[in-house]
C-alpha cells in the first residue's frame, strides 16, 4: 500500500518535469531562425498569398502561447502534431521507430548488466592484484571512448575484416519471418537479429558496462567492509557465500540508481550508434528531423526522449523502494 | 518544512566537516596528488595533451582560433618570428587539392592509407591533407571545446545553484524545477536542439549548448553544498554586519562550497569532449575544414571500405584525451576524498 502511494506521489511529481520539457522543446524549436515555409516551399516560386496560407494551415500565423496551448491540448489527447516532411502524424511516426530503439537501449543494457556486475564483484574481490588492475583500465577506457567510434571499430573488424556479422540494419524478432525476404521460420528470423543486433548492443552498452562496473566494484569494497559481512564471517560462513550473498544484495541498491539516471547518456549514444549501423530507430527519426527542419517532428521526439528519460528514472526508483526496505518513500516528518 | 530539512542536511555536513577539518588546506591536495599513481598518470597525459593543444597553436603557419574567429594565417603573421616548416600543410587546404566526391582509388595519392612516411606519418584523408597535422590540431579544438564549455556550465551551474541553496523556499522552488527540467532531456538532443534551431550548426553554438546542457549538473552539487554552508557562523555573521546577500554569496558561499565541484569539472571536461565528438560525427559541432576530431570520424565513416585508417586515428586521439582528463579526475576525487585512506 506504501509502495503504491509512492508510485503516485513520484508520478505526480514529474508532471511540472514534463511540462517543462514541453515548454523548453516548444520554445527551441519555434524560436529559432529555421522557418518550416520555406523549407516546404524548397526554393519554389511562390507569392505572398501561397506563404499565408501555409502560415494558416499549420497555424503559423497565431501568436506564440496561443500555439503552445493548441499543441499542449492535443499532446493530452495524444496528438503530437503532423511532420512536415512525411505528412504523417507525429506520433504513428515515433511508434513505428520506438522498436528498434528500444530494442538497442535495452539489449545494451542487459550486455551492460550481464558483464559488469562479476567483472565488479571480481575486481572488489581480487582488491589491488592484478585481476583488479587489468579490470580498472578497462573500465576506464570503456568510460573514455564514444560509443559511435567503438561502432565504428567494431564494424572495421568484424565485418569489414572479419565478415563475420553484417555491418547495418537490423532485423525486428516481433515481425513475422514473412516480412523479410529469404527468412523462413521463426528461429531463423531470431538468429539473423541477434546477429545483427550483437555489434551496436557492445558499441551502445561499453559505456553503461564500464560505468556500472566502477560503481559495483566501489560498492562491493564498501559492502564487504560492512558489519553484516563481519559478523557472517563471525558465524563462519564459507566466504563464497559471503561475497556472493551478504555482500552482493547490499551493493546491487546504487546500481538501479545509476541504471536509471544513465538512460540519458545511453538515449544518446543511441542517436549516435543508429547512425553508425544505420538502425531506422528514434534516433535516425531525430536526425532527420532535425536536418529537414521538420519543426513538429523534432519536437515530438524530444518530448518522447524526455518521456522515455522521466519514466526510467521513475521506474528505477520505485524498484529502488521495492527493494530496499530502508527507503522512507519520500515521506518527511 | 524546508528549514528542518536544510537543518538535518547541515547538521550531517557538520558531522562530516569535523573530523575532516584537519586534513583539507592546498598544501595536504597537492602532497595527495603527488601520492595518488591514477592523480599523477592523468596530470601527465594532462599535460601532454594541452602541450600539444597549445603547440599547435603558436608552431605553424595556423591560427590560435580555427574557428574562423582569425583566419588560418593571421596568427602567423602577428607573430613571424615563429617560422613554420613548410611540408606540412595548413588544414582546410590540401597539397595536392581534391574535390572530395574524387573516387579514391583513382587518386595517383592514394596508397597512403596507413601512412608510415616521414612526410605523412598517419597517411592523409580525402583530399590529401596530412592525417597527422589534422590530428594534431584537432587537440586545439577538442580541448578549446572541453574547457570553456565545462566552464561554461560552471558558472551558469555556480550561479543558479548558489542562489537557490541560499534562498531557499520559493526561489529554490522555481530555480531547482527548471534545473531538473533540463536534466530531464538527454544532453545530446538537447544540445543538437539548441545548436540548429537556435544558433545554426556551428561549433560556437554547440560549445555554449554544452555549457547550457551541463548547468543543471553542476548547479546541484553546488546547491547541496550551499544549503549547509548557509548555516554556518560566519554566514550569520557577515549577515549581522549588513554585508548585502549578493556579496555573501559571491565572498563567502561560493568559495566555501566550491572544492567538490571542482573535482566534478575535470571529470566533466571528459564527458563535455566526448558528447562534442558526437555532435561533430553527426555534423552538429564543427564544420569542415576545422580539424574537429568526431568531424574527421564523420568524414572518415565514409571512406571506411577503402580506407581503415582515417576512422582509427581520430577515434585514438579522442580517448586518450578523454581519459586523461578521467584519470585526473579520478585520482583528484581520491586526494580530495578524506575519507579514503591509502
Amino acid at each position: 500500500m506504501k509502495l503504491l502511494k509512492y508510485t503516485i506521489y513520484r508520478l505526480a511529481q514529474a508532471v511540472p518535469v514534463l511540462i517543462g520539457i514541453s515548454i523548453i522543446t516548444f520554445l527551441l524549436a519555434n524560436l529559432g531562425p529555421g522557418d518550416p515555409v520555406s523549407l516546404m516551399l524548397q526554393g519554389q516560386e511562390h507569392s505572398e498569398e501561397l506563404v499565408r496560407a501555409i502560415e494558416r494551415r499549420y497555424g503559423l500565423d497565431r501568436p506564440l502561447h496561443e500555439r503552445y496551448v493548441t499543441y499542449m491540448v492535443g499532446l493530452l489527447q495524444g496528438d503530437l502534431g503532423q511532420s512536415i516532411y512525411y505528412e504523417r502524424p507525429v506520433a504513428g511516426l515515433i511508434l513505428d521507430r520506438a522498436g528498434p530503439t528500444l530494442l538497442l537501449v535495452v539489449s545494451a543494457y542487459a550486455f551492460a548488466l550481464a558483464t559488469a556486475i562479476p567483472l565488479g564483484v571480481v575486481a572488489a574481490d581480487r582488491r589491488n592484484e592484478p585481476t583488479d588492475h587489468v579490470s580498472r583500465i578497462a573500465a576506464l577506457v570503456g568510460v573514455s571512448t564514444p560509443s559511435f567510434w567503438i561502432g565504428i571499430v567494431l564494424i572495421l573488424v568484424f565485418a569489414v575484416k572479419l565478415g563475420w556479422l553484417p555491418s547495418s540494419g537490423l532485423y525486428y524478432p516481433w515481425r513475422p519471418p514473412s516480412a523479410y525476404r529469404g527468412i523462413d521460420g521463426h528461429l531463423e528470423l531470431y538468429y539473423q537479429s541477434a546477429r545483427h543486433l550483437l555489434l551496436p548492443m557492445i558499441a551502445l552498452g561499453t559505456l553503461q558496462m564500464a560505468t556500472i562496473m566502477r560503481v559495483e566494484r566501489t560498492q562491493m569494497i564498501e559492502s564487504l567492509q560492512g558489519e553484516y559481512v563481519k559478523l557472517a564471517r563471525a558465524y563462519g560462513v564459507p566466504e563464497r557465500t559471503v561475497l556472493r550473498k551478504h555482500a552482493f544484495q547490499v551493493a546491487q541498491l546504487p546500481i538501479i540508481t545509476i541504471v536509471g539516471l544513465n538512460l540519458s547518456t545511453a538515449i544518446g549514444g543511441a542517436v549516435l550508434v543508429e547512425t553508425v549501423f544505420n538502425i531506422n530507430g528514434m534516433g535516425q527519426l531525430f536526425v532527420g528531423a532535425i536536418q529537414r527542419n521538420d519543426y513538429q517532428l523534432v519536437m515530438g521526439v524530444t518530448m518522447m526522449l524526455g518521456v522515455l528519460f522521466v519514466v526510467g528514472v521513475i521506474i528505477t526508483d520505485i524498484s529502488y523502494a521495492y527493494v530496499d526496505p530502508r527507503v522512507t518513500y519520500g515521506e518527511r516528518e | 518544512m524546508a528549514v528542518s530539512e536544510s537543518q538535518f542536511e547541515s547538521s550531517r555536513e557538520q558531522a562530516d566537516e569535523d573530523d575532516v577539518e584537519a586534513r583539507v588546506g592546498w598544501r595536504y591536495t597537492v602532497a595527495r596528488i603527488k601520492a595518488d599513481t591514477t592523480a599523477r598518470w592523468g596530470l601527465y597525459v594532462v599535460t601532454v595533451v594541452l602541450f600539444v593543444a597549445i603547440y599547435a597553436a603558436i608552431d605553424s603557419n595556423l591560427s590560435l582560433l580555427t574557428f574562423g574567429v582569425l583566419s588560418d594565417y593571421t596568427f602567423a603573421r602577428l607573430i613571424p618570428i615563429f617560422d613554420h616548416p613548410t611540408h606540412i600543410p595548413p588544414p582546410g587546404e590540401g597539397t595536392q587539392h581534391m574535390p572530395p566526391y574524387f573516387p579514391l582509388a583513382e587518386q595517383p595519392w592514394n596508397p597512403l592509407p596507413a601512412g608510415g612516411t616521414l612526410e605523412h606519418p598517419l597517411g592523409t584523408d580525402h583530399t590529401g591533407r596530412d592525417y597527422f597535422t589534422r590530428i594534431v590540431y584537432g587537440t586545439q579544438v577538442s580541448v578549446f571545446v572541453g574547457i570553456v564549455s565545462t566552464f561554461i556550465g560552471l558558472t551558469g551551474g555556480t550561479v543558479v545553484g548558489a542562489v537557490a541553496g541560499y534562498y531557499g523556499g520559493r526561489v529554490d522552488d522555481v530555480l531547482m524545477r527548471v534545473v531538473e527540467t533540463v536534466y530531464a532531456i538527454p544532453p545530446l538532443i538537447l544540445i543538437i536542439v539548441f545548436t540548429v534551431f537556435v544558433g545554426g550548426a556551428n561549433i560556437w553554438y554547440a560549445v555554449l549548448g554544452v555549457g547550457i546542457a551541463f548547468v543543471p549538473v553542476f548547479a546541484r552539487i553546488i546547491r547541496s553544498r550551499v544549503l549547509s554552508v548557509r548555516e554556518m557562523d560566519y554566514i550569520e555573521a557577515a549577515r549581522a554586519a549588513g554585508v548585502k546577500d549578493r556579496n555573501i554569496i559571491r565572498r563567502h558561499v561560493v568559495p566555501n562550497s566550491f572544492a567538490p565541484v571542482l573535482v566534478y569539472a575535470t571529470l566533466q571536461i571528459g564527458v563535455t569532449i566526448l558528447i562534442v565528438a558526437g555532435l561533430s560525427f553527426l555534423g552538429y559541432g564543427a564544420q569542415p575544414p576545422t580539424p574537429d576530431w568526431g568531424q574527421m570520424l564523420n568524414i572518415a565513416h565514409g571512406y571506411m571500405h577503402s580506407n581503415v585508417w582515417l576512422s582509427i586515428w581520430p577515434g585514438i586521439a579522442i580517448m586518450i584525451t578523454i581519459m586523461g582528463f578521467n584519470l585526473f579526475g579520478d585520482g583528484l576525487q581520491d586526494a580530495l576524498d578524506p575519507r579514503i585512506d591509502d
